[in-house]
């Protein structure tokens, strides 16, 4: 049976019932004709370098008392703070509403405080959020920005049960984006993704990772498969279906990604709009909290958990993202030779991945953006986008 | 009892020495020569991130202004055991106890707080209170 003759007959059944009964291949029955990323050098209007708070027990959820005040932790979220903002806030809220308190103090300002404070307020209570920087200037703003929750520990070190807390915040975290979804300015938004590769994907390379420090490679704790119904899995695409010139093995899937400028913009207007108030202000040692004239305190410094509440178990991972010049006509990404891509509102993402990029970043705590990083990593979508006919068909 | 009760006086009585041996940041608690230390030191570990004129750039945070609301309340070791353990950020705890205490003197220079003629010391810091503003002269 022809491909067109099948869409025919699938059309006339009509509906999503007939969509969903076609062949993954045959849903995109046509090479997307796609717009080249305008990626040189001088494009480069930011870099953004941070440290992703990672832990080795996993996400602190635990509750601690510091003199008369309760403190309610919730840091330490690796690089997928964004995804599981909104579960980790829940959970947390609602161990601070158990305390019969409307008055709560929210420490950090990152997208976990903030998305806490906005679930409390949500939950009416009354909210101040103790801060020493605000959404821009945060480390989670400096983030890559994709769904695609990712490992929160290590194997040797989770604590128990940890699989299914991480999948009770992405499934809250997800239902809670929805309503964020088709709204002015896309604070979230879906696009195109392609991987890319010159070897068959599975054909993977299986030398064993050394860090840069000399240390073997740490082994994480494995999530499963734990959101197969809410991810969208890889077509491969057959070479005639590859819009990529000169590009051997491909896939394609959706992401959904947010756009920070108008999503942080959102999160900080709700909490206003609310009532929440923000005390410009630092901590330097846990005994602080006890002076607040909050009794009940959700703490979220992220990484700073490291040095102020001296959690050990914090490792920091440097990441790093290179801006290009927006292209709003670019509506797709890609990730090829251990560099990935993604169009949104404020710039063409661009970020070194990959082992070797893993290694160099595992228990690196150097938030010098690093020029030369952003300019190989520009350079590898350059050759790519070369290969494009200067006049597309 | 007897013993308890000599104990407790003594303690009670080792805390008042403390307090009143306590100073402030606004008491000329480091010299000049030691600032200048200071100075050549930040500008080999920590200006490639907080900037020859200690500002900070969009991420990263100034060492000048908001840093006396900041740790406003603290004892000056709180800004010492921090630059102590968690800087240079990416080899915290590299620098000396002696060039953490220049590089703190510097810092107080560059927010505008009185030199005097002794140095700062690591010990020292733990006696020295951060205060945002200078306290007024007690009334004799």
């Amino acid at each position: 049976m022809d491909r067109r003759h099948l869409l025919k007959n699938t059309l006339a059944l009509g509906g999503l019932a007939g969509l969903s009964s076609l062949p993954a291949a045959a849903q995109s029955a046509r090479p997307a004709v796609l717009m080249p990323i305008r990626a040189h050098a001088d494009r480069i209007y930011d870099i953004k370098c941070c440290i992703r708070p990672f832990r080795t027990k996993g996400p602190n959820l635990s509750v601690e008392h510091v003199g008369d005040a309760t403190v309610i932790h919730n840091y330490g979220h690796h690089g997928s703070g964004w995804c599981l903002s909104w579960g980790s806030a829940d959970m947390q809220v609602q161990k601070a509403m158990s305390f019969g308190t409307r008055k709560i103090a929210v420490v950090g300002s990152g997208v976990i405080g903030l998305t806490t404070a906005v679930q409390a307020l949500r939950a009416g209570m009354e909210v101040t959020i103790y801060t020493r920087e605000l959404l821009p200037r945060t480390r989670s703003y400096r983030a890559n920005g994709v769904w695609g929750p990712g490992t929160v520990a290590l194997a040797s070190e989770a604590q128990a049960g940890l699989g299914d807390i991480w999948e009770q915040m992405c499934r809250v975290s997800w239902k809670n984006f929805r309503p964020y979804m088709g709204m002015a300015g896309n604070p979230i938004a879906w696009s195109e993704h392609y991987e890319l590769s010159d070897t068959p994907f599975d054909a993977k390379s299986s030398a064993p990772l050394t860090m840069a420090n000399g240390e073997p490679a740490p082994v994480f704790y494995d999530m499963g498969n734990r959101l197969g119904d809410i991810t969208s899995i890889p077509e491969v695409l057959t070479p005639d279906l590859n819009p990529f010139p000169g590009v051997k093995y491909a896939r394609h899937s959706t992401k959904m990604f947010w756009n920070f400028s108008e999503y942080g913009h959102l999160l900080t207007t709700e909490f206003f709009a609310r009532g929440g108030k923000i005390v410009m202000r630092d901590f330097h040692s846990p005994d602080e909290l006890a002076h607040l004239p909050e009794k009940v305190i959700i703490n979220c410094p992220g990484y700073a958990a490291h040095d102020w509440w001296r959690d050990k178990a914090m490792i920091p991972v440097r990441g790093q993202t290179e801006w290009l010049i927006p292209q709003p006509e670019v509506n797709y990404g890609f990730t090829y030779r251990n560099v990935e891509t993604r169009s949104k509102s404020d710039g063409v993402m661009v970020i070194a991945i990959g082992p070797e990029q893993f290694a160099k970043s595992w228990k690196n705590s150097n938030e010098i953006a690093s020029r030369a990083e952003a300019e190989g990593a520009v350079k590898v979508v350059a050759e790519l986008m070369s290969r494009f006919p200067t006049r597309p068909a | 009892m007897r013993t308890k009760m000599i104990a407790t006086v003594l303690i009670l009585a080792a805390g008042m020495a403390t307090a009143q041996a306590r100073s402030s940041i606004w008491d000329g608690v480091y010299s000049d020569a030691q600032a200048d230390r200071g100075r050549t030191s930040y500008m080999q570990n920590c200006s490639r991130c907080h900037g020859a004129s200690l500002m900070g750039t969009y991420e990263i945070p100034p060492l000048v202004g908001r840093i006396m609301p900041y740790y406003a309340g603290s004892g000056l070791d709180a800004l010492f055991d921090y630059i102590s353990t968690a800087m240079p950020l990416d080899h915290p705890g590299a620098l000396s106890p002696a060039t953490n205490a220049d590089i703190v003197a510097y810092i107080l220079k560059s927010n505008d707080l009185p030199s005097g003629s002794k140095e700062l010391t690591a010990a020292g810091t733990k006696a020295i209170s951060f205060d945002a503003a200078k306290p007024r002269a007690k009334k004799k």
